[in-house]
């Protein structure tokens, strides 16, 4: 099962359509790409202020500390001195010098940016700048932390944002095709039993039940709608094998009356050409009208008696049946026999095939053109001369091509479609160098 | 020679009747199941012609019960049902010739001679019309003793002809019975006009009576008086 389904086979080559779930995929991508921006300055105001109150708290705590400290050891004013001297040259990020004026600087706390030497560069601290009293002395404690640059937080969090983003993407992604083949194998399933419906099959389609309720309706709608279009095939069939068959008694009195009517002695000229006018539309009726109940027939596989079919002696048997109308259009008529087997099929039908693309060779070859028919290797060829390339996909349908050469009944190679169907036989059309090519492999 | 006529067309068992009856033959007709099996029980006939599809039973019953009588009356199906199937039933049964609806009725007409030729057992092989014999087993044709050479096609013609005197022929009916279901395919029946021709121009050679008449934009007739 899972080889034919293809879920990711696009079949939407021109671009203008996408699948279902690409549309909510870059919308998801997008939303998050933009929460995932905006949360970058957020995290850094978050971070940046948790740094600075950190920081301020800790240089509170120290500041409090150290003026508990000189409360409790009794330092005499010259130990103090050589201990704060030695404090300043140690501890640079802290300072405490000695005030006169003991109102000359209020307590601050405050932000500098200062060149750092051992780093060379440029670096944002936070500070503390507080008076204390040291032996009863005025003296201005400064406290400085080196904090992290904004710019560098900012990165960082960018960085990370990004990452994450990819990571988000990736996901979406792979949950996207995931979700796509899990949820989406029910339809296509169906999309895949739909594709090999052929109404002429007249099989009806069976989906599996699903789990899924949306799947399960569908299915049952669509199964509903091909019943009902079966119905209406099959009707369609039976009128018209109904409509020829009661043709048929019409068409045998009218040909009946005709020959009784050229029998009369007192027959004019005039009247004679009169019943000649009506004879070749009847005999276009007939023919119609018979091919039809052929297609209706061989359509019903109305012909079971299978055998083995030499079509080299069929083939004899119909270029000598149409001899005379080959010569008549003074047409070339070129028989290349290869290697053939026999093929187990019905004769007749086997007949009706090689009668049907001989008459159509020989009717459409221009007078004193050439056919050429060739058997081997499981492939009959009729090829004849004709000017004009023929649209393929009409030539095998009935009635497609119109003319007005009442020759043609329009379902000749209708009729060789259908028997080739019947048999699984595949017939194709080609056009080269001015050539028509009919070619079956059996 | 009496025919049976058995279908239940009545316009078309009436046609048959017409154009059989100015011909050496006699005809009656049934129009259904229950005459027909009465007539073929009481009477003898040179040939039947016997439609499938009949009111009250179904034609191969009749034919059935005319075989298991031993009657060797001669018996042509003519029928619309062209299937093979058919065709292979009524001769397995018994039927001698099998005609698909339409025909010509000069077709029938020379499957009718033909039958009742080959019923005969006197002179079956040979037809002698006048200054002319046909030797149907070496399917050869002398004329004032004298041998003359005629292709396949043209001793096909001859012998239709002679088992439709007096009747103008149409080219299609020629055409269908030199090359049958094919015939229907085409329209153009100008190599009968070339067969025939060859056929007149042999004849003439040997001095026959001039009898195939050739009636213009119609078809050909062969004349006797």
């Amino acid at each position: 099962m899972a080889a034919t389904l293809k879920p990711f086979m696009a079949r939407d080559t021109n671009g203008k359509h996408h699948k279902l779930l690409d549309g909510p995929f870059k919308a998801f991508s997008v939303y998050s790409l933009a929460i995932l921006v905006l949360s970058i300055p957020i995290y850094f105001l978050v971070i940046d202020w948790i740094w600075v109150t950190e920081i301020d708290d800790h240089h509170e705590i120290i500041m409090e500390r150290i003026e508990n400290r000189f409360d409790q050891v009794h330092v005499s004013d010259k130990d103090l001195e050589t201990i704060l001297n030695t404090w300043n040259t140690l501890q640079p990020s802290s300072s405490i010098t000695s005030l006169n004026n003991l109102n000359a600087k209020p307590d601050s706390v405050y932000e500098v940016t200062k060149y750092n030497e051992y780093e060379q560069e440029w670096d944002r601290f936070r500070g503390l700048q507080s008076v204390i009293e040291i032996n009863k002395k005025p003296y201005l404690l400064n406290i400085e932390t080196n904090v992290e640059e904004p710019y560098e937080t900012i990165f960082a969090i960018g960085l990370i944002t990004l990452l994450m983003y990819g990571l988000l993407v990736i996901g979406f992604i792979r949950l996207n095709k995931s979700i796509s083949i899990k949820v989406w194998k029910p339809f296509y399933l169906t999309l895949s039993k739909l594709r090999s419906f052929d109404i002429n099959e007249g099989k009806q389609v069976v989906f599996e039940e699903s789990e899924i309720e949306e799947f399960n309706e569908l299915n049952q709608t669509i199964g509903a709608l091909i019943n009902q279009n079966i119905n209406a095939y099959n009707q369609q069939k039976s009128f018209v094998a109904n409509a020829s068959h009661e043709l048929q008694t019409p068409i045998a009195l009218l040909k009946s009356k005709l020959d009784i009517l050229l029998q009369k002695e007192s027959l004019s000229q005039e009247y004679a050409d009169l019943i000649q006018g009506i004879q070749l539309p009847l005999s276009r009726l007939t023919r119609v009208n018979k091919n039809l109940l052929l297609l209706a027939k061989i359509e019903n596989s109305q012909f079971g008696d299978l055998e083995k079919v030499d079509f080299l002696v069929l083939l004899d048997k119909s270029v000598d049946l149409l001899h005379d109308y080959i010569e008549e259009r003074n047409i070339r008529f070129e028989k290349k026999i290869g290697d053939f087997e026999t093929v187990f099929c019905s004769k007749f039908l086997a007949e009706t095939l090689i009668n049907n693309l001989l008459s159509n060779a020989i009717r459409h070859t221009p007078v004193s053109e050439s056919i050429s028919v060739k058997l081997s290797n499981r492939v009959l060829t009729v090829s004849n001369s004709g000017k004009h390339k023929l649209e393929e996909k009409a030539l095998f349908e009935r009635f497609s091509i119109s003319t007005t050469a009442t020759t043609n009944s329009g379902l000749g190679l209708a009729i060789v479609k259908e028997v080739c169907k019947q048999n699984g036989w595949t017939v194709g059309y080609g056009f080269q160098n001015s050539i028509h090519i009919f070619s079956v492999q059996f | 020679m009496k025919i049976l006529v058995i279908e239940d067309e009545k316009e078309l068992a009436t046609d048959i009747v017409n154009y059989l009856s100015s011909g050496n033959y006699r005809c009656e007709v049934a129009y259904d199941f229950n005459s027909a099996l009465e007539k073929i029980s009481l009477y003898m006939y040179d040939c039947i012609l016997l439609d499938l599809m009949l009111p009250g039973g179904d034609g191969f019953q009749i034919l059935k019960e005319l075989r298991s009588q031993n009657k060797q009356d001669g018996v042509i199906i003519i029928s619309a049902k062209n299937t093979l199937e058919d065709r292979i039933k009524g001769l397995n049964i018994g039927a001698d010739d099998y005609l698909a609806k339409p025909f010509h009725h000069s077709e029938l007409a020379a499957r009718i001679h033909s039958v009742i030729r080959r019923k005969q057992f006197d002179s079956s092989n040979l037809i002698v019309f006048k200054e002319l014999k046909i030797d149907l087993l070496s399917k050869t044709v002398i004329i004032n003793s004298l041998p003359i050479v005629l292709t396949r096609k043209e001793y096909q013609l001859l012998l239709f002809f002679v088992g439709n005197k007096n009747r103008v022929l149409p080219k299609s009916a020629l055409a269908e019975h030199l090359s049958g279901d094919v015939a229907d395919m085409f329209d153009s029946f100008d190599f009968v006009y070339a067969h025939v021709k060859n056929l007149k121009k042999k004849l003439n050679e040997q001095n026959y009576g001039g009898y195939l008449k050739t009636i213009y934009g119609t078809g050909y007739k062969w004349e006797t008086p």
